[in-house]
């Protein structure tokens, strides 16, 4: 069974904001040393799916360097890959990707070169563990034309989701009887996890289909003109799935990491994430002052850490001076965090740096803030609860010393 | 630095260091959290730039066979750059095992005849320190020397311990003296040689001699320029269970000089046959960690101060541990009390069990120059009963398992073999 697995990794999301200023939300560092696109890449690896194509295109530097070719996966040999597929500018028109559909369908000749049995394409920037051999095995014993992933809906922001209704008894899915895309509200009892499981035929027919009308998106368009006239199943998933759409769900899904049994378990799913992406592996254990107080935290190689910290997830090369406090906060790579410097809430970028006593949000109810990549917060300053910081910003962009809710420094 | 080939001498066997040798050669020990002893001389070696190594291996060389790898994780693979391990009984005779030092260099001279060379770096895989030794093969080549040797300034008291140079006002040795009882200087050789090709090979052609520190060297001070390149940077010889607990020790103090060496010192992370990366380290609520080195993978629900922690440690709750080091995936039960312990690989520490606590000054009777300063030594895989007491300078052998206690007390300077 020759499966070719699509990625796509392109997209960036406004409500993140300056968190995807300058990479795709499937390079979003999460957990404490991995990319989100870490988890789609493992589920692979560990469901034997080695060939991977990722479809990119929004600022693809982070994500290139990332998935490098493919190794850390073990998606390197002479019948396995991982290839970063980037928009190409066509013979006749500049082909920059008009939607997730167009950006398949850019890429059909890829496909078809490798002449797979099944296409599975699933998103880049969801934090799930899914074996796709179970819904391969699914899909064939069906004899679907398209098998889509689906989870319960949630209760809150149902109108961001594909939702399904499932017919049949099987307990792992069935017929997929009704499809809306993102309607104002909850409708229907399952919502689309962007996994599409397509027999090739059906796909290439369906984009071919769709490629001369205005809109290209699987979950809009190619899904509810499938359900006219070909076998659509649907997928139960029933495990954890974390949405990272919103800063909030972001911040959550990462605290789901924490904890003596947590719901997200990066050693039980056998997560792997490239080592050498931002030097991980050369980075010397961390270090835990005599000072320092840390409790109910994530850490990793290369962070140092003299303060207080609670209830934090802090990535490679974080430190935090004597007497800084972080509670409630993720700090990307080489974040620093000054002495005496005290932020709760707070989501700092790639290496920024909060100066001396300065403050960041107020407490474990208040909107997050996100100061952004290589920022420096001034020594002193205080940024109320969901302040944005932009990236690049120093001393000379910070006007005032107390910033107010909702401000936007940039 | 592309005309200097280097070779590695990691076949010592490091008897002193007891259990943490029985199935490692000692470069090969675990070191600092995440690092192996060899990974500062490779790294060293990397990052000075020089393109081509030759590991001489003899000892249990498995661990070490899979830690080098191709050496990608120091950089050192590619078209023009190369790690070789070479194994003995690469001579012409059935069985020849290295005689000594010299005589391992000797029996792998096509490695330095292969290539384009002028000078040939001899350095040891088993010392912790950061050096580069660009500025010493400039040293060696401004003086035109046949042998330049890297010395070291330390307390008189443990010159008997060295091979001892006496120099001139110029750098130049003009006497040596191997491990005296008396010295007449305090620099001591750090096992880092710089040799002139052509001179190295002459020698080693002409003489049988086994030995750089007894033969090679005395008989070059007669024959040839031999000079002493003076370096004052970290750098320890860990060749005791003392040493080795001080040098990983020197790692949590802020003043020493071990410290800002590491950000250069780089290591093997794939070897371990994990199916995923090891994920962060976790800190539970109502934990208590303090002045300690952790690797990834630790999962800390008790108390642990002064120490180092290798990846995948576990120290359940109500667990203490105190000045140790504890190696990989290692895990001390809830309750269990640890001091002055060095707990080799996938120990287990039983629940309430107190490991290392008693009378310093009952020294091991089993291996009483090994273990008898006040630290225990637990090897891998070994399995210490639920409130089992271990006393004060124990060993216990690797893979150790419940029946081979006999009772609840295992009293000081007392070992369990295996």
């Amino acid at each position: 069974m020759k499966v070719l697995a699509l990625i796509l990794a392109g997209g960036r999301v406004d409500e993140l904001d300056v968190l995807t200023f300058y990479r795709p939300k499937s390079v979003l560092p999460f957990g404490g040393v991995y990319r989100i696109i870490d988890f789609p890449m493992s589920n692979l690896m560990n469901s034997g799916i080695e060939t991977v194509g990722i479809l990119s295109q929004y600022r693809p530097r982070h994500l290139i360097s990332h998935i490098a070719n493919g190794e850390p996966w073990d998606m390197v040999g002479r019948n396995r890959f991982a290839v970063i597929l980037p928009p190409y500018k066509g013979r006749e028109a500049s082909d920059w990707y008009k939607g997730t559909a167009d950006a398949v369908c850019q890429n059909l000749d890829f496909i078809r070169m490798y002449d797979p049995d099944l296409v599975l394409i699933i998103s880049g920037d969801h934090i799930y563990r899914m074996d796709y051999q179970e819904l391969i095995a699914f899909h064939l014993e069906k004899k679907a034309d398209v098998t889509i992933g689906f989870t319960r809906l949630p209760k809150e922001g149902a109108h961001r989701f594909g939702q399904a209704e499932i017919g049949g008894r099987d307990r792992r899915g069935g017929k997929v009887t009704q499809y809306l895309e993102k309607p104002r509200k909850s409708v229907l009892d399952w919502a689309s996890l962007t996994i599409y499981l397509f027999r090739p035929s059906v796909l290439y027919e369906a984009l071919e289909a769709n490629a001369p009308r205005d809109s290209h998106e699987f979950g809009k368009d190619i899904v509810p003109a499938l359900l006219a006239n070909c076998q659509v199943y649907g997928f139960k998933h029933s495990g954890y799935w974390g949405y990272t759409r919103s800063l909030e769900e972001y911040w959550q899904t990462n605290m789901d990491l924490l904890g003596k049994y947590p719901r997200i378990d990066p050693a039980l799913w056998r997560v792997r994430t490239n080592l050498a992406h931002r030097n991980i592996r050369d980075r010397r254990p961390a270090v835990i002052g005599p000072s320092a107080r840390v409790e109910d935290s994530l850490f990793y190689s290369g962070c140092t850490i003299h303060g207080t910290v609670v209830r934090s997830v802090l990535f490679p090369g974080v430190t935090v001076e004597h007497g800084a406090e972080v509670k409630d906060s993720i700090l990307f790579f080489d974040t620093v965090v000054q002495r005496e410097a005290r932020i709760v809430r707070a989501i700092a970028d790639i290496e920024a740096c909060i100066g001396p006593v300065a403050r960041i949000g107020h407490d474990a109810r208040s909107p997050l803030t996100v100061v952004g990549t290589r920022s420096s917060v001034p020594e002193g300053t205080v940024l109320h609860p969901g302040v944005v910081v932009h990236p690049n910003l120093d001393a000379s962009h910070f006007t005032k010393q107390m910033y107010d809710a909702g401000e936007v420094i940039r | 630095m592309r005309r200097v080939a280097a070779i590695l001498l990691a076949g010592g066997v490091g008897t002193r260091l007891n259990i943490l040798v029985r199935h490692r050669a000692k470069p090969a020990v675990p070191f600092g959290g995440m690092y192996r002893i060899i990974d500062f001389t490779l790294s060293n070696i990397a990052n000075c730039g020089l393109p081509r190594v030759a590991i001489l291996t003899q000892y249990k060389p498995l661990s070490l066979m899979d830690h080098v790898a191709d050496g990608s994780a120091w950089d050192l693979s590619g078209r023009t750059r190369a790690v070789k391990i070479l194994p003995p009984k690469t001579g012409e005779k059935d069985w020849d095992w290295y005689r000594g030092t010299a005589d391992a260099v000797r029996q792998n001279l096509d490695f330095v005849t292969n290539g384009d060379y002028s000078e040939v770096l001899i350095v040891s895989g088993d010392h912790v320190y950061c050096m580069d030794y660009g500025p010493l093969i400039q040293f060696h080549r401004e003086n035109r020397a046949h042998v330049t040797i890297c010395m070291l300034p330390v307390p008189w008291e443990e010159t008997d311990q060295f091979g001892i140079g006496i120099v001139d006002e110029k750098s130049r040795i003009i006497a040596w003296e191997e491990k005296p009882k008396k010295a007449r200087s305090n620099l001591a050789s750090m096992g880092v040689y710089v040799f002139n090709r052509d001179y190295l090979l002459r020698t080693l052609h002409e003489t049988k001699d086994e030995d750089f520190g007894h033969h090679i060297i005395p008989k070059a001070l007669q024959e040839a320029r031999v000079f002493a390149y003076a370096f004052h940077g970290y750098w320890r010889g860990v060749g005791t269970i003392q040493a080795y607990w001080d040098a990983n020790m020197d790692l949590l103090d802020p003043a020493s000089a071990l410290m800002p060496c590491l950000p250069n010192v780089k290591t093997n992370l794939v070897t371990e046959n994990l199916q995923y990366d090891r994920p962060p380290s976790k800190i539970l609520a109502r934990a208590h960690i303090v002045n300690s080195l952790v690797s990834p993978d630790c999962l800390i629900m008790g108390r642990v101060e002064n120490s180092v922690l290798s990846p995948g440690v576990v120290v359940e709750k109500d667990a203490f541990v105190k000045d140790s080091i504890i190696m990989h995936d290692s895990i001390i039960r809830a309750g269990a009390q640890v001091e002055c312990c060095i707990i080799d690989k996938e120990v287990s520490i039983g629940r309430k069990a107190v490991v290392g606590v008693g009378d310093a000054s009952v020294v091991n009777s089993a291996y009483p120059t090994h273990v008898h300063s006040g630290l225990t030594l637990i090897g891998k895989r070994a399995k210490i009963p639920t409130k089992m007491h271990v006393g004060n300078n124990c060993i216990i052998f690797s893979e150790a398992q419940e029946k081979d206690f006999h009772g609840r007390v295992l009293p000081d300077g007392q070992t369990v073999e295996k």
